[in-house]
């Protein structure tokens, strides 16, 4: 302990600031992963300003800085890995201004996703990345893990969406990247900076686009006897080009603990449902939905049907953003994978996991953004049996090597974090891996911004971490 | 002007092989950067040879600047330094296309237009409607990150491009992204590659999402007497349902220049004319039609009407060639390209044409909403004073970008070189964030071989 630092950090920023108490800090410890780790304080900043003074304090300490947001992040990007200071950005919350006539929006990082959303909904506009969590995951945090969600399938994850940044890097110096333009000249830092994983900088400010809402929404109901057909109709849709808003996929086991939870009016009895939304020009939305029924139906779909009205698709979008959470009425605990495949290998990849499930005798749900390859096997496990979760951890290594192998990628979009940063070597060169270590250096030199994330950090390559104790059950995320 | 260093030959010869080793006059000349030469051209056939190339320049401190189909060498301040252009030309395969997944990975040397003929064979298309469609090669399009009308409805490279493969500075093969539609794996990398005018890594390998050719398209035309009235009628259509594929703003300079009597007998050359396209399915471009034209009625449009197919395929040619068309036209222009949210636009290039006015310099600009002004500042051939008038004026058009309400980001994209005095006069004066810029060329390029002086605050 150096209690010195906590009095520093209170005297920066008031004692009702900071946090050190071990039970307060407890709840810091974890976020939605499996992953546990201890900070030794969490701060609340009200400014840059502040956040620029614990980064010179920190810089000065040789203390860790870890940004934290909802603490909904899905690969322990916010936790305290080697200690040090958790900057929880709660505070920080406030839209600083809508401009409408440029669909622009400037936010704090703490600002919740859905809440910049209703605050501009009157103005028929909404904000694009819509991860499952987007009740409570920040737009800070979004913007460190490059969030996607089912309705990215149209309109691109979180890096399609920010246009500028305030930065502060971990010496304490604040630099503004990108402004309110669509494009900056120089090189495009805030791509690079978007999806960093708060290992380069901590976002003060966030300038994102915002999007007008379409004119109609037609959400359709696909519903299969297996799951070959299911996948298949995925394929077919892809290969016929049409671009649906949001394609989602839950097999049936995934259905029938979503359905006792929500009472959406998914089918209990079915192999796999497709959940299928086209947005647009009312003329656009009839077509495609014509032609998407016409696919589902080639592919033997047992039922297809449109959502009524506003609240039987809210409904169906509940069952599906609740899904995680419903899981959790089954099960003790769930390891959530967030594998990438083309989508041209869906069909073969669910049945890899189906083998995979009966190899580890696991049960694994499916539930996830089938349109455009993004896996979420749910693995079900008692965190109390230790034997069993080396078998997740394994059975999770698996999935993801069957990824890798037919050409996709490590996470879609729940980040590297401290999850998968040992797997890193699977998808690059240590070549590749140097390179992003000397531009993280550029930024971060000292390595005190998040340490222990995204890069390997020994040399026992390849492997999910086992983490010593997974936390308790999650928050529905 | 950069003194050639005494490059070794041999070593080049013995990487790349003899034949692929030119040191012809008319080879040289053609990758001229700026009035710098360099003293040899080298045409690698694949990454490994571009990472010996490299790692053989690092050693000897020679600097290397790649090129393509050479249509855009002049953009940029001029190198410090150039010994070795790197052609990619025979790097000109498509390693990967898949059609069913609407993925596709290319090599660098590939020229656009022939990629866009194997993509049309399967009904797809890249959003690439760039200048020098004819010789551009798919490397050279994202190292200057060219600008398409058609952004306004796909986005522009750095959303569409899943991942590249690269040669740094110090010659090591590296990678980012991926292959897959979605993909946060690691730091987004090829990012920075792009609009970097090869000044941290050669790339070798490009990934994109392909995009299905809609079933049916229709271009439209309102033109306005008074630029207010076309702004307007832009912004009507941006707070509307509408989905176009793009909209493009001339002003009457550019208008007389775009759509002269050959293009459409129709468009009426010296009014402030706004060219509009739809795609999607017949009745979705039905529909764009009745509400544009009602929206252009609206703003008091002098006119509305759609062009026929073939005058569209020709207007739609011209405006992708803007840039090109203009120094072609007039050689000594200083075109602009300014990045500004669309309600800057009209009152920013109403204050660039009072400065244009102020020294007697012609101006015409072509807006696309989706918020990139090209402003072209045109010295009259015969005054001298005009062209001398240039480099004040240049200094001022930055000014103003950054003093507008809401700042626009300029790049001077195309000017003569004598004018180009230092990268100021190109890229504007520092910024804060160019020390970030300049750490991240460190990390890629740390003997400072690749393009050196070409990028902006003299990366």
């Amino acid at each position: 302990m150096r209690p010195q630092l906590i009095s520093e950090l209170e005297a920066l920023l008031g004692p009702k600031a900071v946090l050190s108490a071990p039970e307060d800090l407890m709840l810091y410890e974890y976020d939605g992963s499996v992953e546990l780790g201890s900070p030794r304080c969490v701060v609340f900043p009200a400014s840059a300003q502040d956040v620029a003074g614990i980064a010179r304090l920190a810089n000065r300490r040789e203390t860790p800085i870890v940004g934290r947001g909802a603490g909904t992040g899905l690969s322990g990007g916010a936790i305290a890995r080697s200690g040090g200071i958790v900057v929880a950005f709660s505070r920080m919350n406030r839209i600083l201004e809508i401009d409408a006539a440029n669909l622009r929006a400037v936010v704090q990082p703490g600002v919740v996703n859905l809440d910049l959303s209703r605050a501009v909904e009157h103005l028929g506009l909404y904000f694009a990345p819509d991860p499952s969590s987007q009740k409570s995951c920040t737009i800070g945090g979004n913007v460190s893990e490059n969030s996607g969600g089912p309705h990215t399938l149209a309109y691109g994850v979180t890096s399609n969406h920010v246009t500028g940044l305030e930065l502060v890097l971990p010496d304490g110096e604040m630099v503004r990247i990108g402004g309110k333009s669509i494009e900056t000249s120089g090189y495009d830092l805030c791509g690079l900076l978007v999806g960093s994983e708060g290992t380069l900088a901590l976002v003060t400010e966030i300038t994102v686009r915002l999007m007008r809402k379409p004119e109609a929404v037609k959400t359709l109901l696909a519903v299969y006897e297996t799951l070959d057909d299911t996948t298949e109709s995925v394929v077919e849709i892809t290969v016929r080009a049409i671009t649906p808003a949001a394609c989602e996929m839950l097999d049936g086991f995934t259905l029938r603990a979503v359905e006792d939870y929500v009472h959406a009016g998914f089918p209990k009895d079915c192999a796999a449902v497709l959940l299928i939304e086209v947005e647009g020009l009312i003329e656009a939305v009839e077509a495609q939905a014509a032609e998407i029924s016409e696919v589902c139906r080639q592919h033997r779909a047992r039922e297809v049907r449109a959502a009524r009205n506003d609240q039987e698709r809210n409904l169906l979008w509940r069952g599906r953003k609740e899904a995680f959470g419903a899981m959790g009425r089954i099960s003790p605990m769930y390891y959530v994978q967030d594998g990438v495949i083309p989508r041209t290998r869906l069909p073969e990849t669910l049945r890899r996991i189906e083998e995979i499930s009966r190899k580890y005798d696991l049960q694994i749900g499916n539930i996830f953004h089938a349109g455009d390859g993004n896996l979420h096997p749910l693995i079900l496990f008692d965190e109390r049996d230790r034997e069993q979760f080396a078998r997740v951890v394994a059975a999770g290594g698996e999935i993801m090597r069957h990824c890798v192998e037919v050409g996709g990628a490590l996470t879609g979009e729940h980040g590297i974090g401290m999850e998968k940063n040992e797997l890193m070597p699977l998808i690059f060169t240590p070549d590749d891996l140097a390179l992003m270590e000397r531009v993280r250096a550029a930024f971060n030199p000292a390595g005190r911004l998040n340490p222990g994330k995204v890069l390997p950090m020994g040399k026992a390559c390849g492997e999910i971490r086992v983490p010593p104790m997974p936390a308790s059950a999650t928050i529905p995320t | 002007m950069s003194r050639p260093a005494p490059v070794s030959f041999t070593r080049l010869e013995e990487i790349a092989g003899g034949a692929y080793v030119v040191t012809d006059a008319a080879e040289i000349s053609a990758r001229e950067v700026c009035g710098a030469r360099p003293a040899a051209v080298v045409c690698p056939t694949d990454a490994a040879q571009i990472a010996e190339i490299l790692r053989f320049a690092a050693a000897e401190k020679l600097a290397v600047i790649p090129t393509g189909g050479c249509t855009k060498l002049g953009i940029g301040s001029p190198p410090a330094r150039y010994d070795i252009a790197l052609d990619l030309s025979r790097m000109n395969r498509v390693l990967a296309y898949d059609p069913q997944d609407l993925t596709l990975g290319v090599e660098p040397g590939v020229r656009i237009e022939d990629l866009l003929r194997t993509l049309a064979e399967k009904k797809q298309f890249l959003p690439l409607a760039v200048p020098f469609l004819d010789r551009a090669t798919i490397g050279g399009i994202v190292a200057a990150n060219s600008s398409s009308p058609l952004r306004h409805a796909y986005g522009a490279v750095r959303d569409f491009c899943l991942g590249m493969e690269f040669v740094t500075g110090e010659g090591a093969q590296a990678k980012s992204g991926g292959r897959v539609v979605k993909n946060v794996t690691g730091y987004d990398l090829h990012k920075l590659l792009i609009g970097s005018l090869g000044t941290l890594a050669v790339i070798t390998r490009l990934n994109f999402r392909t995009f299905p050719m809609p079933q049916a398209q229709g271009s439209f035309v309102a033109s306005f007497s008074l630029a207010e009235a076309a702004f307007d009628f832009c912004r009507a259509i941006s707070h509307s349902v509408l989905t176009p594929q793009m909209v493009e703003i001339a002003n009457p300079g550019t208008a007389a220049l775009l759509f002269s009597g050959e293009i459409s007998t129709r468009i009426e050359p010296r009014t402030w004319t706004v060219i509009v396209s739809a795609a999607g399915q017949p009745a979705v471009v039905d529909r764009h039609e009745r509400e544009l034209g009602r929206l252009a009625g609206a703003a008091d449009a002098e006119e509305f009407f759609p062009l026929e197919a073939a005058e569209a395929d020709s207007a739609f040619v011209q405006i992708r060639e803007f840039p090109r068309l203009m120094i072609e036209r007039v050689p000594a222009a200083a075109i602009f390209r300014i990045s500004a949210v669309p309600g800057a636009m009209a009152a920013l290039q109403g204050k660039l044409r009072v400065l244009a006015a102020q020294r007697e310099l012609d101006f015409v600009s072509l807006a696309r909403a989706s918020g990139i002004l090209y402003a072209a500042f045109l010295p009259q051939r015969d005054l001298s004073e005009t062209h001398q008038a240039l480099p004040g004026t240049i200094a001022e058009v930055f000014q103003v970008c950054r003093q507008s309400e809401i700042p626009a980001s300029a790049m001077l994209e195309w000017c003569p070189t004598e004018i180009k005095t230092s990268p100021d006069v190109v890229w504007g004066t520092q910024r804060a964030d160019f020390e970030l810029m300049r750490r991240v060329k460190h990390s890629f390029d740390p003997q400072n071989i690749l393009a050196p002086g070409r990028f902006a605050g003299g990366i």
